[in-house]
């Protein structure tokens, strides 16, 4: 199988995120590096942050390092440029700063390891991208600092890898429906393009807003935080949407008479909006509950590691069968295999 | 006593005559010109030559960038790109440049060489011409690509290009030897290892664990509660080669520090000569702006002489005028003559009277930096000093009064000046009680009277321009104003219009007064007309009586 060959006839740049720290996202990352040397595809290496550093900053796991194949396009801030072991050629200097000095892109040239840092600001990524698909990269793929998956927003990226492991739970089973579940978030269905959609994205909408009889109704609340009474005390029977800017917690949907709630639909900026758990979010489905994102995530494909820091372990076969049952159509692999 | 830089004009006199404004208006491009700046001074008494010469520069460029239009785009967008990498420059003659400095010092020479021929094809002055780095060049691009990519190429270094490819032979010989121990592996044994030469079996599966215990060319290397990690280890000969793949790779980096060194060193050589090609980029880039500046704003040549005078034609204040452009207004440009002595500035509130004197400022100081002017045409005669005596917020906001600042200011004034200085006082004493606030204007105007100095005072104070040794320029303001279509104007109009309306209707232009003749009191005309109740205005009337 040609696992990144696929990726990029698809898609052009894909961000790895890590569904909690230690999820194996930067081992993951150098899979990915090493698929891409045997299959021949010129990468782009940026990251959100600074990575590929020996230990993690904020846990002092050990962390691997990224190793790099010849042509590959990477951006390495100025401070690191000299303690990369792999031969660089300076191809430009972006005008982007970091804590490390301004980014500079390169281009390898003797294949070795690398410390990898990118920009922070969103549309400077966005525009790094460019640059890099520009001097010859097929698909770049980009490594978050911070193993979050509140930062796998939208935007800078057009698919997602999804890094989960043995670090989320000493319960397989739990591990997977962790997994499934943010998996099933990410793909919730986009808002249809049509009316109500023109109406919520005209502007950013930073209040509590519905749709009533067609108009937009904008609350005076932001967060959805001890909102359920209040909000409602607002819908009625000609409310059908209820937009929420912020968080999206279970006490938003808890205190919505179950009769109303199956007759509105709740519209999301994009799926990392949601913190509720699995138990409760498949109740709250059961009692009728409807959301649509304004963008939702591509899970391009989701990667294993069946061994966690805190030391134990899972069988690995038994880890990446029971997660391709769970989620039968994303590619999952196992990154130690 | 040792000989303090002379200083032409304070902090305060600079940023209220609009000096300020106009070179934070000016488009720098290069952190050349933008640190030149800084340390720009002014031309004083007996150096009106060199003054000269650099108005005729900026008059010449003003006329290159005219004939010029595409180059000086190109040349502009050059001057963007350039960093700052003199420190690297000072630096290249004591210690090793990293390879990020030499990236960004072939970078500057790159631009260096750009900037050189453009300006040669518009012939610009050889002043401004950087000087040729070719040679440097040459060492640092040795394959003469002119790109701006750089990385410690083979070509700088044949024993280098000999230890990379030697490097590169020893790791596939490595890997060589590592496959075919892994295909002997598969062999014997029926294990099939990664390409990373290793093999992880689950611990369920004790049989074949115990079996590879037995291996010797494997070795435990990873163990979890559920698996084990076993690598190949390297046999005799690729440990051998393992060994001097560090050697070489060792080698390989001292030979990068020998050429690092080596490009250091001849960077130093010509350390000299980039130096002084930054400096001139800073200059052209400032002479550009300086030209393009006066060429977008209308600015004209000053005319520069030897007595101390002060004159000018239709006179604009730029950052007043930029204001009233964007209001869609038209700027009433204002003539004025000056020479040593006491002139006054009498006349109309609202009439422009401070403008005028800022405005005076402007033209003088920017004649003195060696700007061109915003008048249609100036005759001026250089100062050794110059101040501007002005009421501001900056004085509150320090817990004075607006008299007790003013004096003290007053102070530094009488203190400072001298021999040719241009005074600049707006409304002194203005603050104080009118018996000893107009004594105390015209003791200073007889203090001032005798001196070598150009003293240009706004006032309100009549009797002040009774001497005869005072010339009186008069605001013409309302004078010719037909009061009746003025009114009719005013009367359905809200605040701010009325503000507008009377600005519309002022004539800012200033005449020369040589009979002792009455100011103009338009003070409750306008008050009235901005709306104060006619029972206050007409009650004020009677008591004027």
């Amino acid at each position: 199988m040609y696992l990144l060959d696929e990726l990029s006839e698809k898609y052009k740049r894909i961000s790895i995120v890590g569904m909690a720290k230690n999820a194996g996202k930067t081992t993951a990352l150098n899979y990915l590096i090493e698929e891409a040397m045997d299959e021949g595809i010129t990468l782009g290496i940026t990251s959100t942050g600074r990575d590929g550093e020996g230990t993690d900053v904020v846990t002092g796991t050990d962390k691997p390092r990224v190793f790099l194949d010849t042509d590959t396009i990477v951006s390495v801030p100025k401070q690191l440029y000299e303690m990369a072991d792999a031969g660089l050629e300076i191809v430009k200097m972006t005008d982007y700063g970091s804590s490390l000095g301004q980014i500079m892109l390169c281009r390898v040239v003797d294949s070795g390891y690398v410390q990898v840092a990118g920009p922070v600001i969103n549309a400077q990524h966005v525009e790094m991208c460019e640059e890099m698909l520009r001097l010859g990269a097929d698909l770049v793929l980009i490594d978050g600092a911070i193993d979050r998956k509140s930062i796998a927003a939208p935007g800078t990226s057009d698919a997602i890898i999804l890094s989960t492991g043995a670090v989320l739970s000493r319960k397989m089973s739990k591990v997977v429906e962790e997994t499934a579940h943010t998996v099933n978030l990410y793909r919730l269905p986009n808002l249809e393009d049509g009316r109500e959609r023109d109406l919520l994205t005209e502007e950013n909408i930073e209040q509590i807003s519905l749709i009533r009889d067609g108009q937009l109704v904008t609350l005076d609340r932001s967060t959805g935080l001890g909102a359920g009474k209040f909000l409602d005390s607002k819908i009625d029977d000609k409310v059908t949407h209820v937009f929420v800017p912020g968080a999206f917690t279970h006490s938003i949907v808890a205190d919505i008479n179950p009769k109303k709630l199956r007759n509105i639909t709740f519209v999301l900026k994009d799926p990392t909006k949601i913190f509720i758990g699995t138990m409760m979010w498949n109740q709250f489905r059961k009692r009728g509950l409807n959301i649509k994102v304004l963008e939702n995530i591509n899970v391009a494909a989701i990667t294993v590691n069946p061994t966690s820091p805190g030391g134990y372990a899972f069988d690995h076969e038994e880890l990446v069968k029971a997660m391709q049952e769970a989620i039968p159509d994303i590619p999952v692999i196992d990154v130690r295999m | 006593m040792s000989t303090a830089v002379k200083r032409l004009a304070n902090v305060k006199t600079r940023r209220e005559t609009g000096l300020d404004y106009v070179i934070s208006a000016m488009n720098l491009l290069t952190p050349f010109g933008a640190k030149q700046i800084k340390e720009q001074k002014p031309f004083f008494p007996g150096q009106e030559g060199a003054l000269e010469a650099e108005l005729d520069r900026v008059g010449q460029m003003v006329e290159t960038a005219e004939q010029n239009h595409k180059e000086i785009g190109i040349l502009q967008e050059t001057f963007m790109m350039t960093k700052d990498n003199t420190f690297s420059i000072e630096r290249s003659g004591s210690s090793v440049l990293s390879v990020v400095e030499i990236f960004e010092l072939k970078n500057l020479l790159l631009l260096m060489d750009k900037i050189r021929s453009l300006s040669t094809r518009i012939s610009l002055p050889e002043e401004f011409v950087p000087e040729d780095i070719t040679e440097l060049l040459d060492v640092l691009d040795p394959g003469g690509d002119r790109l701006n990519t750089f990385y410690i190429y083979d070509s700088f270094s044949e024993k280098l290009a000999q230890l990379r490819r030697e490097k590169k032979n020893m790791e596939r010989e490595i890997r060589k030897g590592q496959k075919a121990l892994r295909s002997e592996i598969r062999e014997k044994h029926g294990l099939s290892l990664t390409p990373k030469f290793d093999i992880t079996i689950s611990k369920s599966d004790s049989a074949t664990i115990k079996m590879i215990e037995e291996i010797s060319e494997l070795a435990k290397s990873d163990e979890d509660y559920m698996s084990v990690t076993f690598t190949l280890v390297p046999d005799a000969e690729v440990q051998a080669h393992m060994k001097e793949l560090d050697e070489i790779t060792a080698d390989i980096e001292e030979e990068e520090l020998n050429v690092r060194g080596r490009l250091s060193k001849e960077i130093h050589k010509h350390s000299k000569r980039l130096l002084d090609n930054c400096e001139k980029i800073g200059r052209l880039d400032i002479i550009l702006a300086k030209a393009l500046y006066a060429k977008a704003h209308n600015c004209t040549k000053p005319e520069i002489v030897k007595e101390h005078v002060l004159e000018f034609e239709d006179g604009r204040h730029l950052q007043v005028e930029e204001i009233i452009k964007k209001k869609g207004g038209e700027y009433c440009p204002v003539s004025i003559s000056l020479k040593d002595g006491v002139t006054c500035i009498t006349g109309a509130n609202m009439g422009g009277k401070t403008i005028s004197l800022k405005l005076t400022g402007m033209v003088a100081i920017l004649a003195q930096y060696g700007y061109f002017v915003p008048c249609k045409s100036a005759r001026v005669g250089l100062s050794n000093f110059m101040q501007i005596l002005i009421g501001d917020s900056q004085s509150i906001e320090r817990g004075l009064s607006s008299f007790g600042s003013e004096m003290e200011e007053l102070k530094e004034i009488i203190d400072n000046s001298k021999d040719r200085s241009l005074l600049l006082i707006d409304e002194i004493a203005s603050g104080t009680n009118p018996v000893e606030g107009l004594a105390l204007t015209k003791s200073i105007v007889d203090y001032l009277k005798g001196k070598t100095y150009i003293s240009l005072i706004t006032t309100h104070f009549e009797t002040v321009t009774a001497d005869k040794d005072v010339v009186n320029m008069q605001v013409t303001g309302l004078a010719n104003v037909d009061f009746e279509k003025l009114n009719r104007e005013i009367r359905y109009a809200n605040r701010r219009e009325r503000i507008n309306i009377i600005q519309k209707y002022m004539d800012y232009r200033l005449t020369r007064v040589d009979d002792a003749a009455e100011i103009p009191k338009d003070a409750l005309n306008i008050a009235k007309m901005l709306g104060i109740s006619s029972s206050i205005i007409d009650k004020a009337k009677e008591y004027i009586v």
